[in-house]
């Protein structure tokens, strides 16, 4: 059985395998054979029993073989996915759903890989196999680790290059958000309620060594974080399987809760931005129609000038008036002397 | 909008049923024989609710005219029974203020709780009727409501702005024909007086 690297070519090469198996496996039975020659009848029991266990060896390290290649090919979706995403079109289900596979397809292969381990060890402590057979054994098993620890360096760095464009996404987000009078910006708030708000995003810790642990620290910093009112349970650096079922459920409504929250407190900030408006524009008006009655005030001074001259004045002619008697007098007297130089002519 | 009860219960692992801390609940409008009835109805819908609710969640459920909701922190829980009208996020936030109360109250007795207790909680009692309306409850709702009254008050502050605007506008024109006719006149008395040798 050849191990190959199937991450690289994406080629479907199970046919020869199967064909390699085949003749490695003829190859072993006479091999087998001369051992009972050798040995005697005896031993007939023990290489059927050593080819039996064996070709069960190599079952098993094919099948933990070709689970490493699909591994790695839904690693190297996922890591597309997360290159690809921007700021609007966001896959978070397929990523969180494709992350959750992996993750437990990682855990499964590497019990099944101690398990092969296990196996091969007892194989070899029950009966004496030829050191060629025990040297490859090991070989492959060693082979079959060092792939499973590369995919899971791949997936590894994936998720932090997801958790990287998050950051992004968020900082794009608070600038856009941050400045009120874009009110057009708020479906994008919407769209990520969650990461509008300054939520840390923890750094994606290694599958391996995660699980409870990182269970109970997601829901104890979500409980913890309870008091203000964020939910940081986003299940989506370490999405394990059995919360992430509720909590898919259940993110929904707190998605909701906040949602709405996060809405209701747009609306009193821009409330108060048109009240501000509102203000301003009160006091250019009032300062305008100041302006209009001072005009006014100028005015009425002005009126009140005329009217004191002019009542001066009136004042004086009516001096005048009134004491300027005596040449009235003389101006009767012209005109009583025109009448009577009149009456003389007419009579 | 309309607070039916309020519960605190604490929410016992899946197994056993939650055990009920508090209770208060305003029957008032229904017929006096029905009351009894209600009141169970609710300890039993409350129960079920809080046993439904995985810990440091929160949960709306409809069940017939009424809206629960219920908000499970670290087994303890406090369900509501609202009406349709009343908006989840000030019945959450109500909730949220229930338990809070609760835990500076009680501290953390309610723990050891393995029967329902009968006391009544008189914050709780007083907690039904002070957030009937839900202003009360959510702050933000409130200052949402100041808000608009403010803009209200403000818009016909504009208006009213306006129009002594347009009085002052008919003021200055009218004062500028009088300063013209006190001039007028100012004059005529002038002339009036300069010749003065007419009769």
């Amino acid at each position: 059985m050849q191990a190959r690297h199937g991450q690289s070519s994406y080629r479907d090469r199970t046919d020869e395998f199967f064909g390699i198996v085949e003749t490695l496996r003829r190859s072993i039975a006479p091999a087998a054979e001369n051992n009972v020659a050798h040995g005697g009848g005896g031993r007939r029991e023990d290489p059927r029993s050593a080819v039996a266990n064996q070709s069960e060896f190599r079952k098993r390290a094919a099948v933990i073989s070709l689970a490493i290649n699909q591994t790695s090919q839904k690693l190297s979706k996922l890591a597309q996915l997360a290159k690809r995403s921007s700021v609007f079109d966001d896959p978070t289900r397929e990523i969180q759903e494709l992350t959750a596979v992996i993750k437990q397809e990682i855990s499964s292969l590497n019990s099944a890989l101690i398990d092969l381990q296990a196996v091969r060890n007892s194989h070899n402590d029950e009966r004496t196999i030829s050191r060629d057979t025990t040297t490859h054994s090991a070989t492959v098993v060693d082979d079959l680790k060092n792939r499973l620890m590369d995919t899971t360096k791949e997936f590894k760095d994936v998720l932090t290059l997801r958790t990287e464009n998050m950051k992004i996404h968020e900082i794009r987000r608070q600038r856009f958000t941050s400045n009120p009078s874009k009110e057009s910006t708020n479906p994008f708030v919407r769209q990520r309620p969650l990461a509008s708000k300054p939520a840390a995003t923890q750094p994606a810790p290694l599958p391996w060594a995660t699980t409870s642990s990182s269970s109970s620290s997601s829901s104890s910093s979500s409980s913890s974080s309870q008091l203000v009112p964020r939910r940081q349970g986003e299940a989506e650096s370490s999405p394990l399987l059995q919360q992430s079922q509720q909590q898919q459920q259940m993110v929904p409504l707190q998605d909701t809760f906040m949602e709405s929250r996060a809405e209701a407190l747009h609306n009193v900030e821009s409330t108060i931005h048109e009240l501000s408006n509102i203000f301003t524009q009160l006091a250019t008006m009032v300062s305008q129609q100041g302006e209009i009655a001072i005009r006014i005030d100028q005015n009425m001074e002005d009126t009140l000038a005329n009217v004191e001259g002019a009542q001066s004045q009136l004042a004086r002619y009516l001096n005048s008036i009134s004491s300027n008697r005596w040449l009235m007098i003389k101006i009767f007297f012209v005109l009583i002397a025109f009448l009577m130089v009149f009456l003389f002519f007419v009579a | 909008m309309k607070i039916t009860a309020l519960l605190v219960l604490k929410a016992a692992p899946e197994t056993s049923d939650p055990v009920i801390l508090a209770n208060a609940s305003d029957v008032s409008h229904f017929g006096y024989f029905q009351r009894s009835s209600v009141k169970e109805f609710v300890v039993f819908v409350g129960r079920t609710v809080a046993s439904r609710t995985p810990p440091s969640q929160r949960q709306s459920v409809q069940h017939e005219e009424y809206k629960v909701h219920a908000y499970n922190r670290n087994g303890l829980c406090a369900v509501g029974f609202m009406d349709d009208h009343y908006p989840v996020r000030s019945a959450f936030s109500l909730l949220n203020q229930v338990i809070d109360e609760y835990q500076k109250s009680f501290g953390e007795s309610w723990k050891s709780a393995k029967e329902d207790s009968t006391q009544p909680w008189p914050y709780l009692a007083e907690a039904l009727t002070k957030f009937q309306d839900p202003a009360e409850a959510d702050k933000l709702l409130k200052i949402q409501r100041e808000l608009d009254e403010t803009k209200i008050i403000l818009h016909k502050t504009i208006d009213s702005v306006l129009a002594r605007g347009e009085k002052l506008d008919s003021l200055v024109e009218k004062s500028s024909d009088l300063s013209m006719a006190s001039q007028m006149f100012y004059k005529q008395a002038k002339k009036t007086n300069s010749c003065c040798t007419i009769l």
